[in-house]
């Protein structure tokens, strides 16, 4: 056996194919205009709507034709082997929205390719796109470094879709992919599609045959790509400035947890009420009296523990945190003690599931149990004691033990 | 009683000193020292001598002196010596002096790296400087990942983690290739074989990206004792290295007692077993309070004797927590748990299979048993070297067992204590690890025309294979990667097979638990349905092997047998490469062949008195494997004056002693290599014994047995003459009970033919 064949006899398959070479001196350019009613009211996105949604660093006076939305189309999920064969660009203009696709068709026009989009990036102030904080931005940070060029151009502010759609709608729809967005959020299913996933192998496909149109479906797939992160980052601005518009209450509650991670409280707030009346209602009901503890407005956030105890409403966690008010704040012992006694007598109804969480719970319950009475006997021996030094030791005492 | 005093006791007992075959005192030797060099920075001393370390040992000044020279240096020196001097010093004045210089610490496994880096910390911290050291593993939170990419001066890692974590992804760890000054390499006695062929691949792919960043590292690699550390060493690294061996560490007197079980059937030559030797001995010691550690050759032995010793320390709840078993398959975290236990003294006796052999930190233990043969030199100077790290008296047992190697061990002690340890060998060039890590290597950066790779054979072949096969995409002399794969996962570097089974325990139905796994061939042997598994001396019956799903399931119960598995094995020749006659009409030959394995059957054996209960079969899939091997072709002739069994009973005699005598010769732990015996083999129609590298692909022992095919049956046959059986015995040609009466006559009578 002769080496080549030996390899054959240790690698499998022997389906050798010759192909055409081909040289090059620019990568291939294509362009696509997309009409300006595709995108409503996408040239009055403001900065400050956007700071609603972001936490990146956005110029005051952002245009929003200075928007990049970027997608790339690559030869597989990652590692230094993968290449972007296929950059778009899209912008909008004051007639439309424009798409600037770099395609290698082979190797050697990489490094054209990775040129085109460092002069490209450069004229843009802020970049979008979706996932790309993880994959297209480290993708092509890592082709110009394996090209020896400068990865500069890849430093601006960026918003990255996929984690602000999924802080805003993974609750209700689990799996944020691009094509469901399109699908349940925009309302704009997609049709004759090219699944991602058969991207590199149609790719591969083409640099073994050279024929061309093999790409169309992938050109056309990065295209629709990139106008729907135009389309979806400005359904998401309208949203944020319109919360009230909301159908799902799932999403109302979703955006004031997005808002106060941001900590625009006031804004959160807002949404939290606005999801009080649907089905997570109970949620938005402690995500708001959360809000009021957090910046101390503890009377507020009880007012609420209480309202959802009268109405039998999240279970548990109204009487815990209650609990946890008249302990610790109240310094209403004997309630504290009640409170959690109820919790734990709810948790002891046949009808719960008696899962890990649920014995969690008890178990923190029942410590919690132990300490209020441990801290009303102690009160009480110390008060019978204190009762000659009047009331101001007594309240010595009260403070210490909560530290 | 402590060791002196209970090897004095020992040593005038009549009944136990009848079967020491030999008692061997090794002196303590003193320290021999040198000053600090010139290239250790100055800031280290005061941290040395605040550990009352005033001088460095020869090994170590003289390694840092060979680093400071700029050359690439192999230490080899034996447990407990200080050998992480030998790379910490050089690397710390390397950072302390350019604070952009990094450096790569590979250590063979998990456990080992945790160790050197909390002594690692321990100096940095004491020196007050900004010197980071990071753990990249599975283990490192991806939170964590980044940081230690961009900010770590030392890279504490694995050569799996190197492999698929670091190299296909080296352009988010730029700062390392950019400024690697130090690769070092510790335990490289423990790349040998599979696991070493693929690390010097690995190597070749982070030489070729260095050259890449433009970095020049220099090796430091430590190795245990081996015959041939520089041999290893410039085969891993493809360059030449300084030899360091010099050791300057002191030693207690260490007690080596050689210890052959009696003989209790005297016609059919059979001996007490090692394990209930083993379980006295260790027994004893565990009953004196001292501190010892207890290998046994496989995983089965070690449940067994850890079950024995647990009883005898059971208290009344049942617990035995003094006594722990210790291998391969236990979790991480009850593996750190039992050598937290040893370190601590909470843990007084330990049984373990050769997983602790590696310089895992369990701190100095009294004594320690080899219940048989470990198999090479090595590793039983290794596992003796358990004991007796301080100063100190120290006293190891070695249990024969009746295994032939155990018995010329045992009888020729002098051949243990004064023979250099085996050879590790390993092929980079391996045709199957060589291509894989190709691959890996032109998806990592892509090849040029005229590109090299190493100093692997025929890159252009290789490349001109893949562009054939459209893995690679040949275009303006360039081989760029045009496929969809992640070529690094797609190997393992610790075996062939590249998914472990996993050991999942359903006693409880409400809370599955997995608690350990096992590779894809030990599986089939040990995991079939209804084998008796074996975990901290609790017994499993395994109700359902899921092949395809790599997964076994367990649920504990309480028999009093433990299962042992047979293996088959059929061959099937691929391809000759050398043939040559000898022995007038005899042939030799050296090619490639195919070994299927399969699990049919098992035997139930009953605890204490190890009889056989009874029989089960397996219904498995067979395993594949390629491999070299070379094979002795009998002269038709001498084959036809022969009647067909007795000529059986003379190749398998031939067979066995060749399993005795080669690994002696190859200089390779017994396990590396397979002997077998074809009547009518189909590989050359004759009667012909087989011997094969028990690896995928081979590393080379069937070339160099190839080498030495008319000694090693020279060699046989002087075994065989030297012998004083009359028919037969495990020492030689295998036990009468298995050749027959005839085997021993007709093996030497075949062997003179052969060696004529």
């Amino acid at each position: 056996m002769n080496l080549r064949d030996k390899l054959r006899a240790v690698g499998g398959t022997g389906n050798a194919q010759k192909r055409p070479a081909e040289t090059a001196g620019d990568c291939q350019h294509l362009a696509v205009y997309r009409p300006m009613e595709e995108f409503p009211g996408a040239l009055s996105l403001r900065a400050e709507t956007l700071r609603m949604m972001s936490d990146q660093e956005l110029p005051d006076d952002l245009d929003p034709r200075r928007i990049l939305y970027l997608d790339t189309e690559t030869t597989g999920l990652g590692g230094s082997g993968t290449v972007a064969f296929l950059v778009g660009m899209g912008f909008l203009t004051d007639q439309g929205f424009e798409v600037h696709q770099f395609l290698m068709r082979d190797y050697p026009e990489e490094p054209y390719l990775l040129r085109h989009v460092a002069a490209g990036m450069g004229r843009f102030d802020v970049l979008c796109t979706f996932n790309g904080t993880t994959f297209d931005v480290p993708l092509l940070e890592s082709r110009f470094l394996m090209n020896r060029m400068d990865r500069e151009c890849l430093d601006l502010p960026h918003l990255d879709l996929l984690h602000m759609c999924r802080r805003l709608w993974k609750l209700r729809l689990g799996r944020c992919n691009l094509g469901r967005l399109e699908e349940v959020i925009l309302g704009k299913p997609r049709v004759d599609d090219l699944p991602g996933s058969e991207v590199p192998q149609r790719y591969f496909t083409y640099l073994k045959t050279k024929q061309i149109s093999l790409l169309d479906d992938i050109l056309r797939h990065n295209a629709q790509d990139i106008a729907t992160l135009c389309v979806l980052l400005n359904h998401m601005a309208d949203l944020y400035l319109h919360p009230e518009q909301i159908t799902f209450g799932e999403d109302v509650y979703s955006m004031g947890r997005a808002l106060e991670r941001l900590h625009r409280t006031e804004s959160a707030r807002r949404c939290y009420r606005l999801a009080r009346k649907s089905r997570v209602g109970d949620l938005a009901g402690s995500a708001l009296a959360v809000s009021y503890r957090r910046t101390g407005e503890r009377e507020q956030a009880a007012e609420i523990w209480r309202g959802m105890i009268r109405e039998r409403r999240g279970g548990v966690t109204p009487y815990v945190e209650l609990a946890k008010h008249e302990e610790h704040y109240r310094k209403n012992i004997p309630e504290a003690l009640r409170l959690t006694e109820l919790a734990i007598s709810l948790l002891n109804e046949p009808s719960l599931r008696q899962g890990e969480t649920v014995q969690q719970t008890k178990n923190e319950l029942q410590y919690r149990y132990h300490r209020l009475r441990r801290k009303l006997k102690e009160t009480e021996n110390h008060g019978n004691y204190v009762g000659v030094q009047g009331q101001q030791g007594h309240e010595t005492a009260a403070g210490r033990e909560d530290g | 009683m402590n060791v002196s005093q209970l090897a004095d006791q020992l040593r005038r007992d009549h009944m136990f000193m009848k079967d020491v075959t030999r008692w061997e005192v090794i002196p303590a030797r003193p320290a021999r020292t040198l000053p600090f060099p010139a290239s250790m920075d100055a800031r280290l001393a005061p941290v040395l001598e605040k550990r009352g370390i005033h001088a460095l040992y020869t090994h170590q000044a003289h390694s840092m002196e060979a680093t400071a020279r700029g050359e690439d240096v192999t230490v080899v020196t034996p447990t407990a010596s200080g050998k992480t001097m030998c790379y910490n010093l050089p690397v710390l004045s390397a950072i302390l002096k350019d604070p952009d210089s990094r450096a790569l610490y590979l250590f063979p496994t998990k456990a080992l790296s945790a160790d050197q880096v909390s002594e690692l910390y321990d100096m940095i911290e004491e020196m007050g400087v900004d010197i980071k050291t990071y753990t990249y593993d599975g283990d490192t939170p991806a939170a964590a990942r980044k940081a230690v990419r961009q900010a770590g001066h030392i890279v504490v890692t694995n050569p799996d983690m190197l492999h698929s974590g670091i190299l296909p992804h080296h352009t988010k760890w730029v700062k390392l290739f950019e400024n690697l000054k130090y690769i070092v390499i510790d335990e490289i006695h423990t790349y040998r074989g599979v696991f070493g062929s693929n690390l010097a691949n690995v190597l070749r792919r982070l030489l070729r990206l260095c050259e890449f960043y433009g970095s020049h590292p220099q090796f430091i690699l430590c190795s245990a004792t081996i015959a041939n550390p520089k041999e290893l060493a410039e085969t891993l690294i493809g360059r030449p290295v300084t030899l360091v061996d010099d050791n300057g560490a002191p030693m207690g007197e260490r007690h080596f007692v050689f210890y052959n079980p009696p003989v209790i059937n005297r016609q059919l030559g059979i001996r007490k077993g090692a394990i209930p030797v083993t379980r006295s001995i260790s027994g004893m010691l565990l009953k004196n309070g001292i501190q010892a550690i207890t290998f046994a050759r496989s995983r089965l032995t070690v449940e067994v004797l850890t079950r024995y010793l647990k009883d005898m320390v059971r208290d009344p709840l049942g617990n035995a927590g003094r006594v722990r078993g210790y291998r391969g398959g236990y979790l991480p975290g009850e593996r750190r748990e039992i050598e937290r236990g040893l370190r601590a003294g909470q843990v007084d006796a330990v049984v373990s299979t050769n997983a602790l052999e590696l310089g895992i930190d369990i701190g100095a233990l009294d004594a320690c048993v080899m219940c048989g043969y470990p198999g090479t030199i090595a590793s039983a100077w290794q596992q003796a070297g358990r004991a007796g790290r301080r100063q100190g008296t120290s006293i190891v047992f070695f249990i024969a067992s009746s295994a032939a190697i155990d018995q010329y061990i045992v009888n020729h002690p002098d051949y243990f204590l004064h023979q250099s340890p085996e050879n590790a060998l390993l092929n980079p060039d391996n045709l199957y690890i060589l291509l894989s890590h190709f691959k890996c290597a032109a998806f990592e950066l892509p090849f040029e025309d005229g590109d090299g790779f190493g100093n692997a054979p025929a890159p252009e072949e290789l490349l001109g294979y893949l562009s054939d096969e459209g893995i690679l995409h040949h275009v303006e002399g360039r081989y760029h990667w045009s496929a969809e794969d992640f070529p690094a996962s797609e190997i393992s570097l610790r075996s062939a097979a590249a998914e472990n089974f996993i050991i999942i325990d359903i006693t409880d139905p409400a809370h599955h638990r997995v608690i350990g796994e096992m590779d894809r061939f030990t599986a089939p042997m040990l995991l079939h349905e209804n084998a008796i598994y074996m975990h901290e001396g609790r017994q499993f019956q395994v109700e359902k092997l899921d092949f395809d799903a790599c997964k076994a399931f367990i649920r504990s119960v309480d028999v009093g047998y433990y299962t042992d598995a047979d293996l088959n094995i059929n061959l099937s020749l691929l391809d000759i490469e050398k043939e040559e006659p000898f022995a007038k009409t005899a042939k030799a030959a050296l090619g490639e062949i195919k070994v299927t394995a399969l699990v049919t059957m098992f035997k139930k054996i009953r605890f204490d008195t190890h009889e056989t209960l009874g029989f089960g079969h397996v219904r498995l899939p067979e395993t594949d494997m390629h491999t070299t091997a070379m094979w002795w072709t009998l002269p038709p002739e001498v084959a036809a004056k022969i009647p067909s069994d007795r000529l059986k009973n003379g190749m398998l005699g031939i067979a066995n002693l060749l399993r005795i005598v080669c690994p002696l010769y190859l200089m390779c732990a017994p396990q590396d290599i397979a002997v077998v015996y074809q009547v009518k083999s189909p590989i050359t129609d004759q009667p012909t014994i087989i011997l094969y590298d028990n690896c995928p692909g081979g590393i080379g022992l069937s070339q160099k047995a190839f080498g030495m095919r008319e000694l090693l049956l020279e060699k046989a046959m002087q075994v065989a003459e030297d012998c004083p059986c009359e028919y037969g015995c495990p020492s030689c040609v295998g036990p009468v009970g298995e050749v027959g009466e005839d085997g021993k006559r007709t093996a030497i009578r075949l062997l003179r033919e052969l060696t004529k």
